[in-house]
């Protein structure tokens, strides 16, 4: 897959730990979608059990935002 | 009802299609019943076109060069107008009818004298090739003459007077010495050239003619008359209208004649493309019920004038004549600060864009769907009705977001499943006359209220009474879902054929609307009923003044409204008279589902209904308004709590009002429930400890839940979803763990800490957006 941009990246500091695999969260490629709509973004994920973690700050804050612009496409 | 899981597929933004809101016709159509555009009825009968009603708003400001700035703008001799004018603007206005009509002439002149005049020739402006020629002295080729020269024709200017000033006061003999020395002035500094003392005859005019391109010339030199739209004679010369004319006429034919002369110096013919011109008839409204009448501030004496501020005195009475009826009782149009014609054509562009932005939306949705405009409005505007439509609209087209309603979609579909009770009374089973039909938010807000009322109807009506707990489908008519409205309906008229059709009961206006409208049987109002068989024993009598709200589905139903204020009569209440009551009721946020797409725009409404009697208690007969005043901070309660004596108290939280009708239905079904004539129960909404696990939500969580409109079932499956898999995040900065799951179109997150006894849940959120791992 061609190298594509993030629109979004959250630095992990070793601070978030999986639950399940107890291992810290690393930032990873992820993508958000949303009404056929995808952006590549970088979000703290699980190196084995792939768990992506969004943050609240994030959902309330730009993923919001970016749900209202689509929802009024 | 298995379809309904289609409804909540999320749309797809690249695949809709077109379909007309309205046709041209009957977009027009509605359109044209606003006249808020409508000129002000000075300025609808001023040919010059004056904006009469700025002319004197900016006179009430004392802002008197531009007031007189306007009045140079619309004729080049604005003293010789002012005084020369007869001013039908007076007689056309409105204050005419109390007290005195503005002295419109008087502060015309007194702006001429207060005001500094125009600075300036303005930008440099090139001459024009086509040359003009102006024949013979009168008011209406000296108009013509400076208008050319205005827009830089070379003119010249044929008189027999022998200089400026008795070439002025040939023209208009009714100056003063003063005002006759500043239009001296005025024809001096033009850019034109002045033959005096010529020996005019129609041998001179065909002698020179040849030399020009536009021609005009003074009545008396006139063969016969000219064109009456045009001016223009046979001969290609320019004339006035008629002989000595009187002088508003002469210079409105002043006017008319330069626009024939622009017209022919561009090669085109002056019958065609001259624009609007002359009077108007204005349809304006103008609401005159509550002015003050006044009577004019008088002039010192005859031929006197105002000074600086006995002239913004007398402009201060011009009330600035606007048709914003709709605007007083509507929070909505207010805040978009949009009169409905121009928002009907805003929201009709938009349901036509295709691929872009739909910037109306929020708009669309935003109102309350009240009707309270289409009462308002002197011509009946109903903007609720094409918001309706335009919500429609987007729905079909699919362009409609589901997320703007889905909760309360979502709400409605709990009300008719699982919240869902059709209970016949045992013993009953061969058949009830009535059905009473509480309707969703009187089981989810005053639960015992509706128990009480049942058990009282069923104990004092003859014939039977069963009991429908359910919703009347008004969410999917709100949020424009035809075919979601279609199968509740289908649902709805089953469940009443299967009672035998008896006669509902509606307790609230909207249900009894909707049920009556959709043609679900026949619907009568409990408050009606209440009265025939007499109110409950023992109700209180309440010493109180209070504000009766009027709720919007009752908004024609004058016979609700008065049953409603009889009870209240007999109930001890004194109701204090309010503005917005009756049939001009202002919404309280619950309509058209405002609360769902625009919650500040909710809160405000709710705020406006009582902002008039901030302190006073108020009562409801509406189960929703009584929540959202209740949760605007307002006591209120609603007639059933005072009919049966049990206050609801403070309102309950979206998760509270769902437990709540499960609960209410259990009531029910445990005291009334007869044999397998029940509807079967749903599944319910499972507790913590029906699904094996222990927890406990904070105060904090609730609040942060309620606003988010997460419901504690919502956090339940979160949880139960972790018990299973462990999957979670732990936070080592905050020690919470962190759990998710998808549920429908939304991923829930929920912030807990686990002890011993079971989970803690902090604080939830949610989002629609998907996310997985690249
Ligand atoms: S009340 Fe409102 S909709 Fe009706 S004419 Fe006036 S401004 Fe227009
Ligand atoms: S009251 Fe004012 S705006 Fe209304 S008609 Fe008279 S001058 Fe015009
Ligand atoms: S909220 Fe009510 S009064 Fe206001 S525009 Fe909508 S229907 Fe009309
Ligand atoms: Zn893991």
């Amino acid at each position: 897959m061609a190298e594509t941009k993030s629109y979004y990246t959250i630095e992990t500091d070793g601070t978030l730990l999986c639950q399940k695999c107890k291992v810290p969260l690393e930032k990873a490629d992820a993508v958000f979608s949303y009404l056929e709509n995808a952006f590549p973004v970088e979000l703290p994920v699980c190196p084995k059990c792939g768990f992506v973690y969004v943050p609240e700050e994030l959902a309330l804050g730009k993923v919001l935002s970016v749900e209202k612009v689509l929802e009024d496409k | 009802m298995g379809v309904m899981k289609e409804h909540f597929k999320e749309r797809n933004t690249r695949d809709y299609h077109q379909k007309r809101l309205f046709t041209k016709e009957e977009l027009e159509e509605r359109e044209s019943l606003c006249v808020h555009e409508q000129s002000p009825f000075c300025s609808a009968a001023c040919p010059m076109k004056l904006d009469v009603r700025d002319f004197v708003r900016r006179m009430a400001a004392k802002d008197f060069t531009g007031a007189r700035a306007m009045l140079e703008r619309i004729s080049p001799f604005p003293e010789i107008l002012a005084h020369g004018c007869s001013h039908p603007c007076e007689a056309a206005c409105r204050m005419g009818e109390a007290g005195e009509s503005i002295a419109i002439a008087d502060l015309e002149r007194v702006a001429m004298f207060l005001g500094a005049p125009k600075k300036g020739k303005g930008l440099l402006k090139f001459k024009k090739k086509k040359r003009a020629a102006v024949f013979g002295g009168e008011l209406f080729t000296l108009v013509v003459a400076a208008q050319l020269a205005d827009k830089s024709y070379p003119v010249e200017f044929y008189v027999e007077a022998g200089d400026a000033e008795s070439l002025l006061k040939q023209c208009a003999p009714f100056l003063s010495e003063e005002i006759l020395a500043s239009a001296v002035r005025r024809l001096q500094s033009m850019d034109m050239k002045i033959f005096y003392g010529t020996d005019l005859s129609s041998a001179f005019v065909e002698e020179k003619r040849g030399a020009f391109d536009l021609l005009c010339a003074a009545g008396y030199l006139a063969k016969e008359s000219p064109d009456a739209d045009t001016l223009l004679g046979k001969d290609g010369i320019l004339y006035p209208s008629e002989e000595g004319g009187e002088c508003l006429r002469t210079f409105y034919d002043a006017r008319r004649a330069s626009v024939s002369a622009d017209r022919l110096a561009q090669g085109l013919d002056p019958s065609t493309m001259r624009g609007e011109e002359g009077t108007v008839t204005s349809r304006l409204y103008t609401n005159m019920g509550q002015v003050e009448p006044s009577k004019r501030i008088p002039l010192r004496g005859e031929g006197e004038a105002y000074d600086g501020e006995k002239a913004a005195e007398e402009a201060v009475r011009c009330i600035q004549c606007v048709c914003e009826e709709c605007l007083k009782g509507c929070t909505y149009l207010r805040h978009f600060a949009k009169h409905p014609r121009i928002l009907t054509r805003e929201i009709y562009n938009n349901t036509g864009i295709i691929m872009g932005d739909h910037m109306m939306n929020k708009a669309m949705n935003s109102c309350s769907l009240c009707g309270q405009c289409a009462v308002t409005c002197p011509n009946g505007y109903d903007m609720g009705e094409i918001c309706r439509l335009a919500r429609e609209n987007m729905v079909d087209t699919g362009k409609m977001s589901l997320a703007v309603h889905e909760f309360a979609l979502q709400d409605m579909l709990f009300s008719n499943t699982e919240g869902f009770l059709s209970c016949v009374p045992k013993g009953q089973e061969q058949g009830c006359r009535y059905v009473f039909f509480p309707g969703c938010q009187a089981g989810a807000v005053a639960s015992e209220a509706v128990l009480r009322a049942y058990r009282d109807l069923a104990g004092r009506l003859d014939g039977g009474v069963a009991l429908m707990l359910g919703c009347c489908g008004a969410i999917a008519k709100w949020a424009g879902r035809r075919e979601l409205l279609n199968e509740q309906k289908d649902f709805l008229r089953q469940e009443f054929g299967k009672l035998g059709s008896p006669v509902i009961l509606a307790a609230c206006p909207t249900c009894r609307k909707t049920l009556e409208e959709e043609g679900l049987g026949q619907v009568k109002s409990l408050w009606e009923t209440l009265l025939e068989i007499g109110l409950p024993e023992g109700s209180a009598c309440h010493e109180e003044k209070v504000v009766l709200h009027d709720a919007c589905g009752a908004r024609n139903d004058q016979k609700m409204r008065q049953d409603v204020r009889e009870i209240a009569g007999r109930l001890g209440f004194r109701l204090l008279p309010a503005e917005w009551e009756g049939e001009k009721t202002s919404c309280c946020g619950y309509g058209g589902l405002v609360a769902y797409a625009n919650r500040e725009m909710a809160a405000e409404m709710a705020e406006d209904c009582r902002k008039e009697f901030p302190d006073a208690p108020y009562i409801t007969y509406c189960m929703a308004c009584r929540d959202r005043l209740a949760r605007q901070g307002a006591q209120s309660m609603h007639l059933l709590e005072l009919l049966y004596e049990c206050p609801a108290g403070t309102p309950p939280d979206i998760s509270e009002k769902r437990r709540n009708r499960l609960l209410l239905r259990e009531t029910i079904l445990r005291e009334f429930g007869g044999g397998d004539d029940m509807s079967p129960a749903g599944n319910g909404c499972a507790s913590p400890e029906e699904m094996g696990f222990r927890a406990v939500i904070t105060e904090e969580a609730r609040r942060q839940m309620d606003d988010r409109m997460i419901l504690d079932t919502d956090v339940w499956k979160v949880m139960g979803h972790y018990r299973d898999t462990g999957e979670a995040v732990l936070d080592q900065r905050t020690g919470l763990l962190i759990a998710r799951l998808r549920i429908g179109n939304v991923t829930f997150w929920v912030k807990f800490t686990e002890d011993g006894a079971g989970y803690i849940i902090r604080g939830a959120y949610s989002h629609r957006m998907l996310v997985r791992t690249r």
